[in-house]
């Protein structure tokens, strides 16, 4: 009894450990958001201190103002998304319940599209698309978004249509559904969940995108990932606007990874099992 | 014979439906993934300098030829070994042990997992430009507080070479580690209780448990979380960029971040082009092999 | 419905890669009749009702119903009704949107809809489950919203797969005879298929007996049990087993082991055959084949006896013996009339 008690409390400090060494630099961040620069660069560091709301009203609507880039990734976050969803989900359906000729060598051929590093492809992006005059532009983003979160939501979607049994659709065609209808009507409510975790991760991809969005972007299109530099210079950090851009570029994922926890973690785990997943 | 009458209904009419769902997916990734790739290959056989442009022209293998007597390109690539092993392995090892103690507390887990997804679903640019300044930074980052209250002093975490490396090893385990604890935690709640019941009544310790039931039971889940962590990491590239941006020097260049620099920094296309296809020549390889490696267990 | 319900296969193939699952069937389905699929798995019986659904193509042959060719004909356009042995509920759907769904698709207006679906839902005792998901019902009760399902658009045709199977033993019994009694009162031809020879004899009006891709007799239940075409039919129809005695068939007996045993037939010149009898059929009596009792199954109203007889275990079923025990040694007789004989090579029935 004794021993296990001890024991207890040693797992649960070292459990501490590991969820303060994970949650702590957020909330330091968090804190750090809040304080006057002069505080900042205080040591020993300041514990109580006089909160301002100075650095967010500077990061939303002072001179360099994020607002225009929080804009940007939206869009094209939820673009990708969109976009992505929309061409996705038919080609796992076909990929995981159709016969057509060439079936298995489509599938390889997309799971290995999901090995290409991006440094591979940015370099033929920029020329592509600097000749077609897409660069800086809504559409060139999206279009080079697709290459990361095409395979990988098809091939959640996969497992999740891989789940539903075999007759679903042999009871619909017997009952004069047809193809098309069986899929809209018995088989796409059945896997609402896992459209909604694809979703969820490729709005998570797009939005955190850095590399394509500082090569492809430019003065128009620039995402927030991209617009986090406009703190740091060679002279100087800016500290604690850093801190609240920081907070507010993260706030819609850290949003979305807290309310959809469960979907998250289902998804890495399912993804992880299945095969393939960038994140 | 009546093989050909029975194709235009039943499986005739399967097979263009299952093509038209399947074609604009196909189209999409030829155009994003086969066309570039294609030209890439092609860009690497050129000479592409923008900064010296009269010099363009067909190279041959005239790029990969230089690679082999560029002491960049074979530092990059020890950086890229160095660090895409001691992450991964790092990753496994913490996220396994934390997920087995975490399997002892079924209550605190929801709190766990909150703390497990912040890592995950930040930006890495973010986390890259976190750890540069509040974290690492001399004298105010958290682990420099840390180490002074500790009496060992503050350290140029991402100036100095050696310390610029680890540091950035540390900001990618950092941020993925969560994912392995994750994973591993998922698949150790589906293990059987009953099998470590048996176990115990044949007189098994802890340790053995471990080793003859637990460990082989979930490695299928260890493989794909070290292949999948893997390909992250050899294409980790805006972490680095931010917390180092592959300095000092070259100190944290792996070769993603060589291959960016010589292509955007350098405006040396042509080469950076060949970097970029020796990078993933080599992610394929390895991918491959380590998909032959879970198929054949 | 759309016709009256007969069907017809003429000398139907399937072939899967290099394996061949039904070597050219011959069947003909009265309208009206409930038509029982019987066979061991593996004999190709679902196979053969998955092409009456149109879910499979066919390699070879035709199929016909009500006289026109449905062998290349889309599932949906057979106008047949199936109940799958999982149910294949949509789990997503109450049991009202669930057995509604076939009337949707042809574009049925919802109130006609909603009237159908009432009444088929009383024909199988669910009238009060229809605002429910599959999810919240119980096994029984899934089985009849399958059925419910199937019932609803009147098909020519019903086909179902085993549907009892994943009812327990005393649900079993009950839903075997509300199935039977429901088929009389829709008047539709059924195709039923099932691997309990119990559950055939008692539903069917004639049963087809599979046997490794072909069918091996087609007949009534009673046809089938008392006049078994094939050793392996008389084997696989009836339980106990068939007992199956190889002997020497001259005259009007066949002898084993030295004992000639009467039979009512005489041989047209002496052969060797198997001599067949039903375990019901053969009882311990005055004379008749030596054996040595083994062991008595009682089962309160009867019993089975293992006995040893003739280098094989024979198998006895009839009223209790208590008087008997292990180890007895007492002769095996049998009414000449009920033996059966078959040729020891082709098993075909003599």
């Amino acid at each position: 009894m004794h021993r296990s008690a001890i024991r207890q409390i040693a797992l649960a400090a070292v459990a501490g450990v590991g969820l303060a060494v994970w949650v702590f630099p957020v909330i330091w961040g968090l804190l750090t958001s809040f304080k006057a620069e002069r505080d900042v660069l205080a040591y020993p560091p300041v514990w109580l201190f006089k909160p301002t709301l100075d650095n967010y009203r500077e990061v939303l609507f002072g001179a360099s103002s994020i607002l225009p880039n929080l804009w940007s990734s939206c869009v094209v976050s939820v673009l990708t998304t969109l976009l992505t969803m929309l061409i996705a989900i038919p080609a796992a359906y076909a990929l995981a319940r159709l016969k057509y000729p060439g079936k298995r060598a489509s599938g390889f051929y997309v799971l290995a599209t999901q090995m290409l590093p991006p440094v591979g492809l940015i370099i033929p992006y920029y020329l592509a698309l600097q000749r077609i005059g897409w660069l800086d532009s809504y559409s060139g983003l999206t279009a080079t978004y697709l290459t990361f979160s095409l395979p990988f939501a098809i091939w959640l979607m996969v497992s999740y249509f891989e789940d539903i049994p075999l007759e679903m659709e042999e009871a619909a065609l017997l009952d004069r559904a047809g193809r098309l209808r069986t899929l809209w009507y018995v088989i796409l409510p059945q896997v609402r969940g896992g459209i909604a975790v694809a979703a969820i991760f490729v709005f998570l991809n797009a939005w955190n995108e850095f590399m394509f969005a500082v090569v492809l972007g430019g003065n128009r299109v620039r995402p927030v990932t991209v617009a986090m530099f406009n703190f740091i210079s060679v002279e100087q950090t800016q500290w604690s606007k850093l801190a609240a851009g920081a907070m507010l570029a993260m706030a819609p994922v850290i949003l979305i990874g807290i309310l959809a926890q469960r979907h998250i973690v289902k998804g890495l785990t399912f993804g992880a099992v299945k095969g393939g997943g960038r994140r | 014979m009546a093989q050909l009458l029975s194709a235009p209904t039943l499986e005739a009419q399967e097979r263009r439906f299952a093509l038209a769902l399947f074609v604009p997916a196909l189209a999409v990734l030829l155009l994003t993934t086969t066309v570039p790739l294609v030209y890439l290959v092609w860009n690497s056989l050129h000479r592409l300098d923008l900064g010296m442009p009269w010099l363009s022209g067909f190279a041959g293998l005239g790029n990969y030829t230089k690679m082999g007597s560029d002491p960049r390109f074979w530092n990059s690539l020890l950086l890229t070994l160095i660090y895409t092993g001691s992450t991964v392995v790092l990753q496994v090892l913490i996220g396994l042990s934390l997920a087995m103690l975490v399997m002892q507390f079924p209550k605190g887990q929801g709190i766990l997992r909150i703390a497990a997804i912040l890592p995950i679903v930040l930006a890495p640019v973010v986390v890259g430009l976190f750890w540069r300044t509040l974290v690492l930074s001399p004298d105010f980052g958290l682990v420099d507080l840390v180490t002074r209250a500790l009496g060992l002093g503050s350290h140029n975490w991402l100036g100095d070479p050696q310390l610029a490396l680890i540091s950035v090893i540390a900001i990618h385990t950092w941020q993925w580690t969560p994912f392995a604890f994750l994973v591993l935690l998922a698949s150790l709640a589906t293990l059987p209780a009953d099998v470590y019941e048996a176990a115990r009544l044949d007189r098994a310790g802890a340790w053995q448990r471990f080793r003859h039931i637990t460990l082989p039971l979930i490695r299928p889940a260890i493989v794909m979380v070290i292949i999948l962590r893997m390909m992250t990491a050899l294409s980790a590239f805006a972490a680095i960029f931010a917390a180092t941006g592959g300095g000092p020097g070259s100190a944290t260049e792996i070769l993603n971040l060589y291959a960016y620099r010589t292509s955007f920094s350098e405006l040396n296309l042509g080469y950076g082009a060949s970097l970029a296809v020796v990078l993933m020549s080599m992610t394929l390889a390895i991918s491959y092999l380590m998909f032959r490696l879970r198929r054949a267990r | 419905m759309t016709g009256p319900g007969s069907v017809r296969f003429e000398g139907v193939v399937k072939r899967h890669g290099e394996t061949t699952v039904l070597h050219g069937i011959d069947l003909a389905i009265q309208p009206g009749e409930f038509f029982v699929l019987l066979g061991p798995s593996g004999s190709g019986k679902t196979t053969a009702l998955r092409i009456m659904a149109g879910l499979e193509t066919v390699s070879g042959g035709r199929v016909l119903m009500d006289k026109r060719d449905v062998t290349h004909k889309e599932p949906g356009e057979r106008d047949v009704a199936m109940v799958f042995q999982s149910y294949a509920l949509y789990p997503h759907m109450t049991v009202a949107q669930n057995i509604g769904f076939p009337l949707k698709m042809v574009g049925v207006k919802a109130a006609a809809i909603a009237q159908q679906v009432a009444e088929a839902a009383a024909k199988v005792n669910i009238g009060h489950l229809l605002e429910r998901k599959p999810g919240q019902l119980s096994g029984g009760q899934q089985q009849r919203c399958a059925l419910a399902r199937a019932i609803v658009r009147q098909p020519r045709l019903f086909l179902l797969d085993e549907p009892l199977s994943n009812l327990d033993a005393k649900l079993r019994l009950e839903t075997r005879l509300e199935l039977h009694a429901l088929q009389r009162t829709l008047g539709t031809t059924t195709v039923y298929v099932t691997h309990d020879q119990e559950e055939a004899m008692t539903l069917a009006d004639r049963i087809a007996v599979f046997m490794e891709g072909r069918i091996a007799q087609v007949g009534t239940p009673r046809e089938v049990f008392s006049a078994p075409q094939t050793m392996t039919v008389a084997s696989f129809v009836g339980t106990p087993q068939m007992n199956l005695i190889p002997g020497r068939w001259e005259g009007s007996a066949v002898t084993v082991a030295g004992h000639a045993l009467p039979v009512s037939r005489t041989a047209p010149g002496a052969r060797d055959v198997m001599l067949g009898v039903r375990p019901s059929d053969l009882w311990i009596g005055s004379s008749g084949l030596p054996a040595r009792i083994e062991r008595i199954e009682d089962l309160g109203d009867s019993a089975i006896i293992s006995l040893t007889g003739n280098g094989q275990i024979l198998k006895s079923k009839g009223d209790p013996q208590p008087s008997r025990q292990g180890g007895d040694e007492v002769l095996l007789t049998f009414a000449p009339a009920t033996a059966h004989l078959f040729d020891p090579h082709s098993g075909a029935r003599l």
